[in-house]
């Protein structure tokens, strides 16, 4: 940590707790403008479990209390900030009583999972491809096949996700539909159910990698030819230097430090589609999760799958910010 | 060395490299990429136009046909054969394929459009705003971008959306462009920067030019490729959050979209009965919307870095 | 003609060799039939203006033209290899272990991620694999030595270096495999005239200590005199001239060469101008003086750019004031804070009588008005997205000058005339459409229609190429002779200052060091800092050695004692009054 500039730690460090504070008001502030009324929601969601409701005056100022919503504004914000900063999110109203951290925590390690593998194989195949277009020994085949392969990158994944879904699990049932592992297998470190989760986490994963990939290798394509153009990648030809070696220390170790922070703002959107993957195959993550407080009205829910997923994305781009230094030596010294 | 052939004066290096850039006002805008394009946009424009014209939208609501029926040439797993009633199928209610995309798909566009266009007068503002008053007002434009730009739309707009129920087209569009203000912006304040110090913004001071003639006649026209990049990317993005809230049923309710029909058809379980013309055909268009979007992406690229265009 | 080196092996051989670069509109001769033939140890020079077909013909050597660059005839040898017939992986094993290139722009020619010494250590690695680490330390440290760069230098990485000692990083770059030539691309383009001094000696020392041939690429003949054995001038693709420094210097035969030596002026030699035909300066209607510095100085941060300064110019005498210093010295932030752009730190600027800083509305359009500027960098100065008329039409009109189009144009017309250009060749074409030189003196006729009280010349010609630059400074020297304008002069070329000037003010960290009238300050310096810049002047001219020094100058002795040194009055002159501290 003492190699990084303190006024560029400490400005990251404000970047990241404005982010979270923001964005977890908006999320507060939204539900509250509108003229929903989430007891009336609930006693709603009674009453046609039981046919009649009596006492409903009684019993929707009973829920307002249980929600804490019968408090002044204020109080209900600061409480509400205290909550969410050791996670706490009330109850869910659809499967009441759990507590909505104890929904997340059982739906994170299955989206994370799935967005590392996949944002990281998407980051990597991206820009070597994209690398490989301006490459001047790139063999001619590859240079044709890569700017071909780039009209899947125009869709969202959610699309790529419906097609991929039809082609390999509908039609040809190479592998499953829905689901993140098979309904037959116990979860634990057992080769049936690793398997399983391989083969069912395949086609999303590859639904995200088939249209992002072009997204960083269009980017690192006008990078390359930049620094195709600097005098150092000549003086490195000139020192006779292998055209391999050059490829990979001079032309792509520069060329990737723009794509580094254009991952630290574009990781919020990668991560929101894949949300939606997600829901397409009813994979057991966050998406689906949301999907279903979306279709149950379950507000705490819905507000607490948001902010962890934004907390998510802000703490991702923390992290990048905070490796930046140590890849570009320049940003290292220029405040220190 | 190629500029030998037309410049009998000698070129120094730095204007070899300034010809280089400058190239692009030989015949910048007849790029193909860019036309095909465009004309993918324009005949998804003119499917909506033309097809109210011709077609019954009364097919559009519930059950004004037979459930489930195929495109015209196919059979449905009930082996009923399509009838060019509704030459695309049916989809689970009754509803005509046609009159959906009819409506549904200049839908999904204008949404896109509206949005980004909001967005980036916002960044135009925000982002001369920053470059020229500098200060607090910059710091503050510029924290608030880079918060913002971190921030999933996607997310807010669900939680916004399940709060207030249904919402109208330009609702949705209004809300989207509330998060597609931040690239332009970031991206107009350090053009604005660097421009401030070019020789011919500083010939312009000298020639006593007001600070609204600097912005407006000297930066922002060649600003324009710029812009226009930046402007197209938002409509993708925006086009992606309103499928992505359709998609999750959230969006407008009453009016058919791509991304609620697809919603539906994922719901109903189109895939597993074969229904593939239910999800399928607003899938394929809205996937030609973002190729189209995509090529006018890529030969902006080329019209505003001219290197690439060797490349190509 | 070539006489006491023949009998030794050569180390390049050029024979009839043609470049081209086929493009969309044709085939573009680069380089013409050139012949050419480098000794061992001999050091030659390649002359000639940008586009000449120089830095190809040495990229050739290097198997390195740009795409799609191809050597259409002829044959090279290089100490009796066939370069044209090796293949990629023997070209590859050739570079810098045989031929090696010291490129131009050394300030971007390091791998800005890497630290010095693994740039050193790739390059051996590449043609010498295993060799052990032990071996590469000490073989790159004594390398960095051998340019006179301690050996920490290799922990650092490039931006922490300055302009000279990464281009000294290129040179212990070139010679660490010892290789049979050196081609170095104008190595110093980029530097001050005092750093250039010392990477030049340090280059030809370790060239003369391993005994290689040098390619030195240029158009500086000054430069060239103090450098080389053999000189070949190159003019589009062709060589017209090679003979030894002497013959070319002394007994120019080519009316091209003559030019280009010519062009270079010299303190004391004889004048590029006109004859003098004192205009009038314009009446003016205050009885202020034109322009006065009261205390004005310029403090960024730590760093204090300008000292406190005071001057007074009368301006009811056109003159030109001439401010000299190298980059940082403070002299173009002098430039930008009379021109109202960058306001002081302390003190004011008075024109006519009024606080630059508070200046109305009107006021400060009538400033404009009066007060003009021609830029070092012509590319930069006109909007790419009009023809350049839009830059001479628009202040024309903003001043209220113009009596309706048709007088613009006649305004435009003939203050294009007068810098010598056609209006209607240049007029309606877009700006890259324009050669520097063009672009240039457009600016200089965009002062003229202008016609102000003051112009501010902020380097005017340093990025125009080098036989242009006499005519360039001739038409803004007619600004003050025919129309009587009075001419600040930013600068970091005395020659052209000693010509051109009333007035000298010699700037070094943001004070001024020495001045008075040019004959004086620049004819017979007498501070130390005033001496080491004269120095450091490379002259077209044999007998004149590079300055007083030997191998082993040093000028970080002269300016220790520029720093402590007081400033040098050399008399004043009617009109400017500097105010003595």
């Amino acid at each position: 940590m003492s190699r990084i500039p303190r006024e560029y730690l400490v400005n990251r460090l404000i970047t990241l707790v404005l982010t979270v504070l923001i964005a977890a008001t908006l999320i507060w502030i939204i539900p509250r403008l509108s003229p929903v009324d989430p007891a009336e929601i609930a006693l709603g969601r009674m009453a046609a479990g039981a046919g009649t409701v009596e006492n409903a005056d009684e019993i929707l100022a009973t829920l307002r209390a249980q929600m804490g919503i019968d408090q002044p504004l204020v109080v209900q914000y600061f409480k509400y900030i205290k909550g969410v900063l050791v996670f706490d999110f009330g109850l869910s109203t659809a499967a009441f009583p759990t507590p909505v951290s104890a929904l997340i925590a059982n739906a994170l390690p299955w989206t994370i999972g799935l967005m590392l593998i996949s944002l990281i194989i998407t980051f990597i195949i991206g820009n070597l491809l994209g690398a490989l277009m301006v490459w001047e020994k790139t063999p001619r085949l590859w240079k044709v096949a890569i700017p071909a392969a780039m009209v899947f990158t125009s869709i969202p994944p959610i699309l790529s996700g419906l097609l991929l879904m039809w082609i390999f699990a509908a039609k040809l049932q190479w592998f499953p539909l829905t689901g993140a592992y098979g309904l037959t297998v116990e979860p634990g470190w057992t080769w049936a159910f690793v398997s399983s989760v391989l083969h069912h986490g395949f086609l999303p994963a590859l639904s995200i990698v088939v249209v992002t990939f072009g997204f960083w290798a269009l980017g690192m394509r006008g990078l390359m030819i930049t620094v195709q153009g600097e005098d150092y990648t000549t003086l490195a030809k000139a020192k006779g230097l292998k055209p391999r070696y050059i490829l990979y220390k001079y032309m792509i170790r520069n060329a990737i430090l723009p794509q580094v922070t254009a991952f630290a703002l574009k990781i919020g959107l990668l991560i929101a589609g894949q949300v939606l993957v997600e829901r397409i195959f009813a994979y057991n993550g966050m998406g689906k999760l949301l999907y279903d407080a979306i279709l149950d009205q379950d507000f705490p829910v819905i507000q607490g799958v948001s902010y962890v997923i934004i907390l998510l994305t802000a703490l991702s781009v923390f992290i990048v910010d905070l490796i930046y230094p140590f890849i570009d030596p320049r940003v290292r010294h220029e405040v220190a | 060395m190629a500029d030998h052939v037309t410049d009998n004066a000698p070129m120094t290096r730095a204007e070899k490299r300034q010809a280089r850039r400058l190239r692009r006002f030989e015949n910048p805008w007849l790029n193909p990429k860019l036309m095909w394009g465009a004309g993918l946009l324009i005949g998804i424009v003119m499917l909506g136009l033309v097809g109210r014209m011709l077609w019954n939208l009364d097919l559009v609501f519930t059950g004004s046909s037979q459930l489930k029926l195929p495109p015209v040439g196919f059979e449905n797993l009930r082996k009923q054969p399509g009838v060019w009633g509704t030459p695309l199928g049916t989809d689970g209610s009754g509803r005509d394929m046609l009159s959906l995309i009819i409506i549904g798909a200049p839908n999904s566009l204008f949404v896109g459009l509206l949005a980004s266009l909001i967005g980036m007068s916002t960044g135009i503002f925000l982002g001369f705003t920053a470059g020229f008053v500098g200060g607090r007002t910059d710091d503050v434009i510029r924290v608030l971008s880079d918060v913002m730009i971190t921030i999933p739309p996607l997310l807010i707009l669900v939680v916004f959306q399940s709060s207030f129920g249904d919402v109208s087209l330009t609702m949705m569009a209004l809300l989207i462009a509330g998060f597609v203000w931040q690239s332009p912006t970031r991206l107009i304040r350090a053009q604005v920067l660097s421009m401030k110090q070019s020789g011919y913004v500083q010939m312009a001071r000298l020639s006593g030019a007001s600070t609204g003639h600097i912005m407006f006649r000297e930066m922002l026209p060649n600003l324009v490729p710029y812009l226009f990049g930046s402007f197209i990317a938002n409509v993708t993005t925006s086009i992606v959050t309103a499928v992505g809230l359709e998609v999750l049923g959230l969006g407008p309710q009453r009016i058919p979209t791509l991304g609620r029909t697809i919603y539906e058809a994922i719901n109903a379980g189109a895939l597993i009965q074969n229904l593939w013309w239910w999800w399928g055909i607003p899938t394929l268009l809205l996937g030609v919307m973002f190729v189209g979007l995509l090529l006018i992406n890529l030969g902006l690229d080329e019209v505003s870095n001219p290197r690439l265009r060797k490349l190509s | 003609m070539l006489d006491e080196h023949q009998t030794e092996r050569p180390v390049l051989t050029l024979k009839d060799i043609s470049i081209e670069f086929p493009t969309p509109r044709g085939v573009v001769h680069a380089v013409k039939h050139l012949d050419l033939t480098i000794h061992k140890g001999r050091r030659v020079g390649f002359i000639g203006e940008s586009g000449s077909g120089k830095t190809t013909t040495a990229l050739s050597v290097m198997q390195m033209l740009a795409e799609p660059g191809r050597v259409s005839t002829g044959s090279i040898d290089l100490g009796g290899t066939d370069i044209l017939a090796l293949d990629e992986e023997e070209m590859r094993k050739t570079r810098l272990s045989r031929v090696a290139y010291i490129p131009q722009g050394a300030m971007n020619s390091l791998n800005p991620i890497m630290r010095i010494e693994p740039q050193l250590w790739d390059a051996i690695l590449a043609h010498e694999p295993g060799t052990s680490r032990s071996d590469l330390k000490a073989r790159s440290d004594e390398a960095l030595k051998s340019v006179g760069l301690p050996t920490h230098v290799g922990q650092l990485y490039p931006h922490e270096l300055s302009g000279g000692m990464k281009q000294r990083v290129c040179i212990a770059l070139g010679i660490i495999l010892t290789p049979e030539l050196i081609i170095a691309d104008e190595p110093t383009s980029a530097l001050d005239v005092v750093t250039q001094r010392q990477v030049m000696q340090t280059l030809k020392d370790i060239q003369e200590r391993i005994g290689s041939g040098l390619i030195l690429i240029g158009h500086d003949m000054g430069l060239m005199a103090q450098s080389v054995d053999e000189l070949a001038v190159l003019k589009d693709g062709e060589l017209v001239e090679h003979g030894t420094v002497q013959q070319i210097i002394e007994a120019p035969k080519h009316p091209y060469t003559q030019d280009l030596i010519s062009s270079v002026p010299l303190v004391g030699g004889e004048s590029f101008l006109n004859p003098e035909r004192r205009a009038e300066a314009p009446k003016r209607a205050s009885t202020e003086p034109l322009l006065r510095f009261d205390g004005v100085s310029k403090v960024y941060g730590s760093v204090t750019a300008l000292h406190p300064l005071s001057f007074t110019l009368q301006g009811d005498k056109p003159q030109i004031i001439s401010i000299v210093g190298q980059s940082g010295s403070g002299k173009s932030t002098m430039g930008s804070i009379m021109l109202g752009f960058n306001p002081p730190t302390t003190g004011q600027v008075l024109f006519e009588g009024r606080d630059l800083q508070r200046l109305s509305a009107v006021q400060s359009l009538e400033f404009r008005k009066n007060v003009q500027a021609v830029f070092q960098d012509p590319y930069a100065c006109f909007n790419p997205f009009y023809r350049v008329n839009h830059a001479l039409k628009f202040p024309f009109k903003q001043f209220g000058l113009s009596q309706g189009d048709a007088h613009t144009q006649k305004a435009m017309e003939e203050a294009c005339v007068a810098v010598g250009l056609d209006p209607d060749l240049v007029l309606s074409r877009y700006p890259h459409q324009l050669s520097g030189g063009q672009r240039q003196r457009l600016i200089v006729a965009r002062a003229l229609m202008l016609s102000p009280k003051l112009l501010i010349a902020d380097e005017p010609v340093s990025m125009v190429d080098a036989s242009l630059r006499a005519t360039i400074l001739s038409n803004i020297y007619d600004l003050k002779d025919k129309y009587g304008i009075s001419i600040l002069y930013i600068t970091h070329d005395l020659a052209t200052a000693y010509h051109v000037s009333d007035y000298v003010m010699v700037l070094f960290k943001g004070h001024v060091v020495e001045a008075g009238p040019p004959k004086a300050v620049i004819g017979d310096p007498q501070h130390p800092y005033t001496r080491l810049l004269i120095d450091s002047i490379p002259w077209p001219d044999l007998k004149r050695s590079w300055g007083h020094g030997g191998e082993d100058w040093d000028p970080s002795k002269e300016e220790a004692e520029a720093l402590s040194a007081g400033t040098v009055y050399r008399g004043d002159v009617e009109g400017f009054d500097l105010v003595k501290e």
